[in-house]
């Protein structure tokens, strides 16, 4: 088990970025009840009239920074109200972050827990209506119908109204309507903690086969079983600030076993260890290189008149003014100065010569001018082609090949090949860990816990 | 690597990132929007039957609905009070208002809450924004083309007969006109409705006004005959040009004033660019509800 992680890591170090999220701030204006929070003069004579009791601003997110490469799972734990759907919806692009900036190179898939498309409708509409609005042409729609249909072993209940259904059987249909679309990335927000065991089963497979594809998937997820057994890394958010970042296993432990120590009503202890993995981490920087300067060691920006910079202002601009900012007496991780590059750049980093990446599909095969205007966001790269790797983009090697040929059927059984190891590797962690795979989850997250907590302390120990 | 075993994030190269969820530029904007027309038609149907699936009679009601309320205004006004007001046919005369009117009303009312209403759609896919507002107007044409058969059925049964001439072609193209307008104020209201909520509650106020100074009931040439400057404002308006020119060419057989047509040409392009580009500039904030 140990092996194989260690064996994955440096894999995993030099693959592409997928999804770089840097220094993300959200804040949010929300009613109050609060009596404290309360306004004077006429502003509360305006509230009186509309019936509010007053505002206050809720920092979501403090300054994320993350990056998420392809073939990993980043497994997302926190506890309520830590930033950690909020982090998602900033990276799908759902909302803008009022701060910093979210990089992706495919058009991220958002999962969430309000499956039901059209309630009305039948599941069948709403596959094809989803299919669709994700950009489908109506005959792939029709083919993805099957594929939906059989991963979300619906049975008959496709034909009925999805107002109708459970909430796990919408889950279950709408992560099968996701993935039709093959995504490259896929940002699920507890949708899957409502399915059953069979279909926890089927969607563990198709994020295996996602994964192997050189996606990404980003997990959220209360269980941090959960996350141990399906990640390969983990993110531990609190109050809107990525605490830890590193192995599942190691991350997942530690949220635990803080965790069981909250709902234990200890909290002493678990302030202890709060306050333990706030000492031992760091503000995390994401030095971000713009292609400019990757190819070029003389940035065109510096050069050219920064025109931009009040265009790129616009939406971080804020018109309604703020009065009161809930803080906590907790001491944080960024302290509010805004940081968006280091101060000075070092000498390593400047002099780094970075290989030229090999780029996504729909850049190399398209255009020449990504420069200027970035092409509009897919959700993956053309069904139909393969691109082979070679260093140079204008190298002839670099061509594109038809999914039919050798290198395509190559490619795509070496994609088998991987989500199957990563399948046998999480059934052996299972049976590792005492697990029959489709025992009964009678084992309570009680009875685990404190088990689980005799293990850390001993590795905590030095 | 500190001691807790923290890898710390390297430098990364942004090369082949693209910032999600961004506005992108018009034309590709337009292209993606252009992608999505299945999509755009399938939600609009969706939302028709899904409206008629509650009912018993289902589709049927696209029907009925249209011929109960032609039945009604012919009871009130044609046979209890029999108010012609000095305006010939006016049973057709009101029929092509309320009809006509009824769509462009339906498009303002449904624009204002289209963000609202698709929040699970934005939520949970990436398409352009203004898939929503437009497929509320496709959903408001789709219920319009029944309207319009009922009405033609009625015009040509009930008495007292109107002139048939080649005009009559001339619909489409103010039906083209129309639905364009519809488009651009739906796409306004749309922006204007989600940034402020309470807009959807003026609306009903609004549209009741708008259907009184269209001149649906009643021709406001003859009302305000006296008040010279209020009646070039009124004539200003896009509706009352739409409804004119139907009633010219479907009643009356006359040929319309050019300055009608060339305003009606005007709103129409006008609001759609306006109203769209408008609507495209709020891209980035649809999320956020």
């Amino acid at each position: 088990m140990a092996d194989s992680k260690t064996a994955m890591g440096p894999a995993l170090a030099t693959s592409e970025p997928n999804i770089v999220a840097e220094n993300v701030q959200v804040r949010y204006t929300v009613p109050t009840n609060d009596p404290s929070k309360g306004s004077k003069g006429i502003r509360r004579v305006a509230n009186a009239i509309s019936g509010r009791n007053g505002t206050t601003t809720v920092r979501a997110l403090r300054g994320v920074n993350l990056v998420a490469r392809e073939g990993e799972m980043v497994g997302i734990v926190g506890a309520n109200g830590s930033g950690k759907s909020t982090l998602l919806r900033n990276i799908a692009g759902v909302e803008q972050p009022d701060r910093g900036r979210v990089l992706v190179r495919f058009q991220p898939l958002l999962l969430g827990v309000s499956a039901a498309l059209q309630p009305t409708l039948s599941g069948g509409e709403n596959v094809r209506l989803g299919c669709l609005a994700m950009g489908l042409t109506p005959d792939e729609a029709s083919d993805a119908y099957d594929y939906v249909v059989d991963l979300s072993a619906l049975g008959s209940a496709i034909h009925r109204p999805m107002g109708t259904y459970s909430s796990g059987m919408g889950a279950r249909l709408r992560f099968a309507i996701a993935l039709a679309a093959r995504p490259k990335i896929l940002l699920i927000d507890e949708a899957l903690s409502t399915g059953d065991a069979t279909f926890a089963e089927r969607s563990e497979r198709a994020m295996d086969e996602l994964l192997a594809e050189a996606g990404t998937v980003l997990l959220v997820n209360h269980a941090a079983k959960v996350i141990q057994e399906l990640c390969t890394r983990a993110v531990w958010m609190h109050k809107g600030e990525i605490l830890m970042d590193g192995p599942a296993e190691a991350v997942a432990e530690k949220y635990r076993w803080w965790a069981w120590n909250v709902a234990k009503g200890e909290e002493d202890i678990a302030d202890k260890l709060l306050a333990d993995v706030m000492s031992n981490a760091r503000q995390e920087e994401i030095n971000v290189l713009e292609p400019e300067m990757v190819r070029n060691p003389i940035p065109r920006h510096a050069a050219r008149p920064t025109k931009k910079k009040g265009i790129a202002a616009r939406h971080v601009r804020r018109r309604d003014e703020r009065r009161e900012v809930e803080e906590d007496s907790i001491p944080q991780l960024a302290a509010a100065e805004p940081h968006a590059w280091p101060e000075e750049i070092t000498a390593p980093t400047s002099t780094a010569t970075f290989p030229v990446l090999p780029k996504p599909a729909v850049e190399a095969v398209g255009s020449q001018h990504w420069n200027d205007e970035p092409p509009p966001l897919r959700l993956h790269p053309g069904d139909k082609r393969v691109i082979l790797r070679a260093a140079d983009p204008n190298d002839r090697a670099s061509s594109v090949a038809a999914s039919g040929d050798l290198t395509g059927q190559r490619l795509a059984s070496k994609v088998r090949l991987i989500a199957d190891q990563r399948y046998a590797d999480r059934m052996r962690k299972r049976r590792a860990s005492g697990e029959a795979p489709h025992a009964p989850e009678a084992e309570a997250d009680d009875s685990s816990v404190p088990r689980r907590r005799s293990h850390t302390t001993e590795d905590a120990r030095p | 690597m500190n001691p807790l075993g923290l890898t710390s994030i390297p430098s990364v190269s942004s090369e082949g990132l693209v910032p999600v969820g961004k506005r992108t530029s018009l034309r590709s904007y337009l292209s993606s929007l252009w992608e999505r027309r299945y999509f755009i038609v399938a939600e609009s149907r969706a939302k028709v039957s899904g409206s008629t699936r509650k009912n018993i009679l289902g589709y049927a009601w696209l029907f009925i609905n249209p011929l109960l309320s032609v039945l009604a205004f012919w009871f009130i006004f044609g046979f209890i009070l029999q108010s012609a007001r000095g305006i010939e046919n006016f049973l057709g005369y009101l029929v092509i208002g309320v009809f006509f009117f009824g769509y462009t009303g339906k498009s303002m009312t449904g624009g204002t809450g289209a963000i609202r209403g698709g929040a699970s759609m934005i939520k949970g896919f990436q398409f352009p924004r203004a898939a929503l507002p437009i497929s509320v107007v496709v959903r408001n044409f789709l219920d319009f083309i029944p309207s319009l058969a009922v009405m033609a059925v009625v015009l040509a049964v009930l008495p007292p007969a109107e002139v048939l001439t080649w005009r009559i072609i001339l619909v489409v193209p103010i039906v083209v006109l129309q639905t364009m307008f519809n488009v651009g104020l739906a796409c306004f209201l749309a922006r204007v409705g989600h940034k402020f909520p309470d807009t959807s509650n003026l609306m009903a106020i609004i549209s009741r006004f708008w259907l009184y100074g269209s001149g649906v009931f009643f021709s406001i040439e003859q009302r305000l005959a006296d008040h010279p400057v209020l009646l070039a404002a009124m004539q200003f308006n896009p509706m009352h040009a739409f409804l004119t020119l139907t009633r010219d060419s479907l009643l009356y057989g006359v040929a319309s004033p050019t300055w009608m047509w060339v305003s009606a040409v005007l709103w129409s392009c006008g609001l759609l660019v306006v109203g769209f580009l408008f609507f495209w500039r709020g891209e980035e904030n649809y999320g956020r509800l």
